[in-house]
């Protein structure tokens, strides 16, 4: 079954329209289908997310679905576009808990919408699987029931931060980021961290992403002394044009950063495919081919499922389908084991120990809502993609 | 316009008496049964439209306020989410305590509106000397800058990362609360913008927008007038983003959207320039509509554009013209104008004095062309005083020296000896000089009586915050308006249309509607610029009698016709100019016999 | 550096010259100015992208194509909201008419291109360095654009004709000449000289449907501080504009620079409403 965005819309205007029309839902009872409330950003600007891990949901919620459900419980996906913006995600949130009364909400998946999102769906006592990584997502008080299956910006930056000087021993370090807020928090978050293991940053700056010349930028950046540039931004023009213009400088540093780096929208922006060299993107150990060039076994079954739906897999990332196929499936093994009430979700979840998702194993506990491993954290090749994953950056033994 | 208590008819007939409860009612009803609803919805238990209740009532703040400046004063002002912006920014920043110590979120929502206010009027003030698309642009420009601020200003915005909303205390806390809080403010809102639209404000503000010239001609300082609505339109504004930062518990640049801003602009559009009700309605469609068509959230941008075009194009006047059933009813269709010049005296009592207007060797070239070259003229009161001559004679330049639309190269206007204020034109009302134009400058889509109370709008008391707030003094200048507008349609024989729209009117009922609207100002000097042009002979000779008795009060009537029976009727002085000067001045007899005014002007 | 300010700055400057031309061809043609010319240069770049590189066709034809499509579009503008609010004295109808069509159009091309920016084809092979074709194509398109509509208005007889029905309306039409087919012609040659913007600026510019409100913005900038119509103040206000910008990019950086420039036109326009080239309003009494 392909599954393309105007299956998806059709789809989801089915659905939208039978739930309309239908009175305020009473409490779940436990026979009833488990609602799993879902908000991608499937348009707008900051979309690509969305886009990608929307496929892997709604294939698992098909796989779980067709092998008969969680104790005979079907999982019914409530998919609300918040179209990249924060005023729909509230908007939409609100319904999902208020109106549909669902389970659990898995995302938004946008930074800007979650922020705005969580706090409404934490007084509406709404279990949160949340893939975003600002680091303030999370807070055991605030949002007792947040948790977070996917890194940090911290742990993000630290494990870039980490490979550019502990590994490459590169102290003298550039950081862009874009205007964005994720760009904006990611330079005012590793700028520091980078001081803290004794690195040297010689230049840091957020940049329009609209601009069409980063060429000034650069050469402050070479002028300064740079030996590695770390750009932080999701927008595959920005990304590109910082490669592109190191290639028109003939300016031989790595660019170690954003995972965006290694996407397939960003090599259709580059000038030459030989500019996508020593260039080095955050991305997860499942989702890599180690030294001997082979994936972990999860992950190559995962390939053939996708392969054989037939996914479209060349405009995005692996890792985003594979986080979107994992959502569903630890709510399903949720349920399965604990029950669908908040509680008894939350409470699963607080002594949950290396669930084996595709994209990572979460652990997480009463104190610690962050669920993804540090040493799940790679650096990759961005010129490596081979089906949607890449191979280890050199240098990377750990 | 045609939505305030003002207008319905039986307010009309009759004056103070006939504004009984049932025309009131007529017009509020839209009002009370919007209002019922919406303190009604707690009711329902359901929380998801409270949500989207509480987002209509927020954007209504603001749609409200705009409304005066783009339905009324027809500025179009696409980027005015930029306040949005700030207020909502103001009022995170001070109660989450990022740059000052943390205030109490009323106190900062009070201040998210002065700062709103202060804003509004930077990014309103280059409407005053900017083309309509230009200061479109302009507001464009101001949206992108303060967005942009709001991303560099990292230590008290937080960046990109934003900033907590404000959390009000109390019982505004729960959810209904804030709705309360939100629907309380929007219905205050609502009132006070009402109360300017039925005002000499909100009427001055339609007359800028679409008559810009009578407007000014009536006394209507358009600086004034557009920087206190671009004042209150900021404030509430800026009031508005408070609440939204509340109602989105969270704030980043990326929820200030140009699409937000196209929407407040498009609600106003959609419901009808000059209402009130049109735009309310039209921002409760917008705001609910995404709801219910969820899978078209994506194109519903696109849908808003194509509906705006659609209104545009086929229903400029929007939803509140959907609803206007009074303006459909037919009129009479042969309409005799019949004025009544013996009750001039009523209304003129004042008029006169023992003072002339002069012009002491007036020129004025336009691009070395010599529109007036050396003129001298004196209009002296209780005189109807004509001035003829063929096209491109400076016929209407002079008019126009002397109304101050333009200044001359040379001499003076004086009015008793004292100097005019050259290129002052809205200066020339309160010197009770009145004048009507060559071709009539209408609010099309108000009612003549509206369109003659425009007339009187110097002799409004009452200031801008008072009538917003409907005082007493505002009702007093209200009942005043409409007595002395009723009496000066009674007067040019139009009373009995009072309450039809001014774009219905025939050509000659315009006519007479502008003498209305000049009357109102009690002239000593009336200046008519081809008042016969387009009226049949019979309305010709009741226009004559009609400026005689204005005249004979004690007004000194300046006349430029074409019209030479009128001229030779009614004047007790002619003027003939001819290439910008002089050609012959004296009595209607000495003129008719005038050897080279013959040969020049009259014909044999 | 000043190398890449002054390339970046001329190239950028053409493609602003060549929207403010847009705007003027418009303008000149209607006293009307049209939110579609940022959406036109936009089109340029999106149609030149799918024609070219999505759809594979040689680079000729699929640049004709686009320019095609430009003129149509310009047609469409000039019968759906141009014409039909002409007729009205409300001088502010055709601001919000060009407005909902210019969204359309944006909204479409966004759901339906992409949101993201898309790559634009390389389309001749002379660069990289200073001489790149992305540098000095908008720059030669400007070029041949000022020097062709030149010719068309002093030495053909059609183009004397749109002289003459912005010169003065009345008379031209008492003297025969048909105002109607004039109109929609000027706003087919409008509609062309926007996507040819666009399409010689693609490589800069990427085909992004976002182009078009920083395009009428930035592309506006050149008719207002170089008076309405003059075609010479708006390629002299969009070079100006396209330094002054790479300048200020370098100087004070991303966030800034934007900023910087708006700052300045409005500082200007407050100065000079008419433009710095403009003629004073004409009378309105």
């Amino acid at each position: 079954m392909l599954i393309t965005r105007r299956r998806l819309i059709a789809g989801s205007a089915l659905g939208a329209a039978a739930l309309k029309t239908g009175f305020v839902r009473r409490a779940a009872a436990e026979t009833e289908t488990i609602r799993i409330g879902f908000l991608p950003a499937l348009t707008g600007p900051s979309s690509s997310t969305g886009i990608g891990i929307n496929r892997g949901t709604i294939m698992a919620v098909d796989e779980i679905n067709a092998a008969g459900g969680v104790n005979g419980r079907k999982i019914e996906l409530i998919t609300r576009d918040t179209q990249s913006d924060p005023t729909k995600a509230v908007n939409a949130a609100t319904e999902l808990t208020r109106r549909e009364k669902v389970h659990v909400i898995f995302g938004p998946l946008n930074s800007g919408e979650s922020l705005a999102a969580t706090p409404l769906i934490a007084r509406d006592g709404v279990p949160q699987l949340d893939p975003c990584w600002v680091d303030s997502l999370t807070d055991p008080k605030k949002y007792p029931l947040a948790f977070r299956n996917a890194p940090t910006n911290h742990q993000i930056g630290g494990a870039a931060n980490h490979y550019v000087v502990e590994i490459l021993k590169l102290p003298k370090v550039a950081v862009i980021g874009d205007t964005t807020g994720y760009g904006t928090a990611s330079v005012n978050t590793y700028v520091p961290m980078l001081a803290d293991i004794k690195a040297d940053v010689v230049y840091h700056a957020s940049v329009d992403a609209a601009n069409p010349d980063l060429k000034p930028e650069m050469l402050r950046m070479q002028s300064a002394g740079a030996q590695v540039i770390m750009p932080w931004s999701v927008n595959a023009g920005f990304l590109a044009r910082i490669i592109n213009t190191r290639a028109q400088m003939n300016w031989d540093v790595p660019i170690v950063g954003q995972t965006t780096l290694g996407s397939g929208q960003t090599k259709a922006l580059l000038d030459k495919p030989e500019n996508w060299e020593k260039v080095y993107a955050n991305n997860f150990r499942n989702c890599a081919y180690d030294a001997s060039g082979k994936l972990p076994p999860r992950t190559v079954a995962f390939v053939e499922k996708l392969k054989a739906a037939k996914l479209e897999m060349s405009d995005t990332l692996l890792w985003w389908i594979a986080l979107g196929y994992d959502a569903p499936r630890l709510i399903a093994d949720t349920v399965k084991a604990s029950g669908s009430s908040p509680d008894q979700i939350a409470g699963y979840w607080k002594t949950l120990k290396a669930w084996p998702g595709v994209y990572g194993d979460i652990t997480w506990s009463a104190d610690q809502r962050n669920g993804f491993p540090d040493d799940e954290i790679v650096m990759c090749r961005a010129n490596s993609l081979d089906g949607g994953a890449f191979k280890l950056a050199p240098g990377y033994a750990a | 316009m045609t939505d305030t208590p003002v207008s319905s008819s039986a307010a009309i007939t009759g004056g103070a008496a006939g504004r009984g409860l049932a025309a009131r009612l007529e017009a509020l009803w839209p009002y009370l049964a919007l209002g019922l609803a919406a303190v009604a919805l707690p009711l329902s238990g359901d929380t998801y439209w409270g949500i989207i209740a509480t987002r209509a009532c927020v954007y209504w703040v603001l749609v409200a306020g705009l409304n005066l400046v783009v339905g009324f004063a027809g500025q179009i002002a696409i980027g005015w989410v930029a306040l949005l912006t700030l207020g909502a920014y103001t009022a995170s920043v001070l109660t989450a305590g990022t740059a000052t110590p943390a205030l109490s979120p009323f106190l900062a929502l009070i201040i998210a509106g002065v700062a709103g206010a202060i804003v509004g009027l930077i990014v309103g003030l280059p409407a005053l000397r900017l083309r309509t698309f230009y200061f479109a642009i302009t507001t464009l420009g101001f949206a992108t800058i303060v967005t942009q601020i709001a991303l560099a200003w990292q230590s008290v915005t937080g960046g990109g990362v934003g900033v907590p909303g404000p959390l009000f205390p109390g019982w505004f806390s729960s959810q209904w609360g804030f709705y309360y809080l939100c629907l309380g403010l929007a219905a205050l809102c609502t009132w006070m913008t009402a109360n300017l639209a039925a005002s000499r404000f909100g009427r001055a503000l339609v007359a800028i927008r679409d008559a810009e010239v009578a407007a000014e001609a009536s006394g209507v300082a358009k600086p004034a007038v557009l920087m206190m609505v671009f004042l209150f339109s900021g404030a509430v504004a800026g009031v508005a983003g408070g609440l939204f930062a509340s109602l989105q518990s969270y704030i980043t640049p990326d929820a200030f959207t140009f699409d937000l801003s196209v929407l407040f602009f498009i609600a106003i559009l959609i419901g009808g320039r000059g209402s009130i009700i049109g735009p309310l309605l039209g921002t409760i469609i917008l705001t609910v509509l995404p709801e219910f068509a969820a899978p078209l959230v994506a194109w519903s941008t696109f849908l808003y554009a194509a509906l705006l075009l659609l209104i545009v194009l086929l229903m400029p006047g929007g939803i509140a013209d959907l609803i206007d059933y009074k303006n459909r009813r037919p009129l009479e269709q042969h309409r005799d104008i019949v004025p009544r010049p013996e009750m001039v005296a009523g209304i003129l009592h004042q008029a006169g004095g023992n003072q002339s207007l002069t012009l002491d060797d007036v020129a004025l070239s336009f691009d070395g062309v010599h529109a007036i070259d050396g003129l001298d003229l004196e209009i002296r009161p209780g005189e109807v005083h004509g001035l003829i001559g063929p096209n491109g004679s400076g016929k209407t330049t002079t008019l126009n020296v002397i109304s101050g639309y333009n200044a001359p190269d040379r001499g003076a206007v004086r009015l008793g000896g004292e100097p005019l204020l050259p290129g002052a034109s809205h200066l020339r009302a309160s010197r009770r000089i009145a004048r009507t134009f060559q071709t009539p400058r209408l609010i099309g889509a108000a009612s003549v009586l509206e369109n003659v109370m425009i007339g009187g709008t110097i002799d409004g008391r009452a200031t801008f915050a008072e009538s917003l707030l409907s005082f007493p003094r505002h009702l007093q200048d209200e009942r005043m308006l409409r007595d002395a507008a009723m009496s000066a349609l009674a007067v040019v024989g139009l009373d009995a249309l009072a309450a039809v729209r001014a774009d219905r009117l025939q050509h000659s009922e315009l006519r007479f509607m502008e003498i209305a609207r000049a009357l109102m100002l009690r002239p000593n000097f009336l200046l008519l610029d081809e008042p016969a042009a387009g009226l049949s002979a019979e309305e010709i000779r009741r226009l004559g009698a009609l400026i005689v008795a204005i005249a004979r009060v004690g007004a000194g009537v300046l006349l430029v016709e074409h019209h030479a029976e009128l001229i030779f009727d009614i004047c007790d002085r002619v003027t003939v100019l001819n290439l910008g000067k002089v050609l012959a001045a004296g009595t209607p007899a000495q003129i008719r016999s005038h050897r080279e005014v013959v040969s020049a002007y009259l014909g044999a | 550096m000043l190398q890449s300010i002054i390339a970046y700055g001329l190239t950028m400057g053409a493609i602003y010259a060549l929207i403010g031309i847009t705007y003027n061809v418009m303008f000149t043609a209607s006293r009307v100015f049209s939110f579609t010319a940022g959406v036109l240069g936009m089109l340029g770049g999106v149609l030149g992208s799918l024609f070219i590189r999505r759809l594979g066709m040689p680079v000729a034809f699929g640049f004709i194509l686009t320019l095609c499509c430009g003129m149509a579009i310009g047609i469409v503008t000039e019968i759906l909201t141009v014409r039909p609010v002409l007729k009205s004295l409300d001088q502010h109808l055709y601001v919000l008419s060009t407005l909902a069509f210019a969204l359309l159009i944006q909204q479409f091309t966004a759901i339906e291109w992409s949101t993201e920016p898309q790559p634009f084809p390389r389309l001749l092979n002379i660069g990289p360095g200073v001489f790149d074709q992305q540098f000095w194509l908008p720059i030669a398109a400007c070029l041949a654009t000022v020097v062709g509509l030149e010719l068309l208005y002093r030495r053909t007889l059609i183009g004397r004709a749109f002289l003459a029905i912005a010169e003065d309306n009345y008379a031209a039409r008492a003297l025969g000449l048909p105002e109607q087919a004039l109109r929609m012609t000027s706003y087919a040659l409008a509609g062309a000289i926007g996507t040819l913007a666009g399409f010689a600026g693609g490589e800069v510019l990427l085909a992004f449907f976002a182009n078009a409100p920083m395009l009428n913005f930035y592309g506006f900038v050149p008719v207002a501080l170089g008076g309405m119509g003059s075609n010479r103040g708006a390629v002299i206000g969009g070079m100006a504009l396209g330094l002054f910008q790479q300048a200020a990019n370098f100087l004070v950086g991303g966030i800034f620079a934007s900023v910087a420039v708006f700052v300045v036109f409005i500082l200007v326009l407050l100065a000079r409403p008419e433009g710095l080239g403009g003629a004073t309003a004409a009378r309105r009494v």
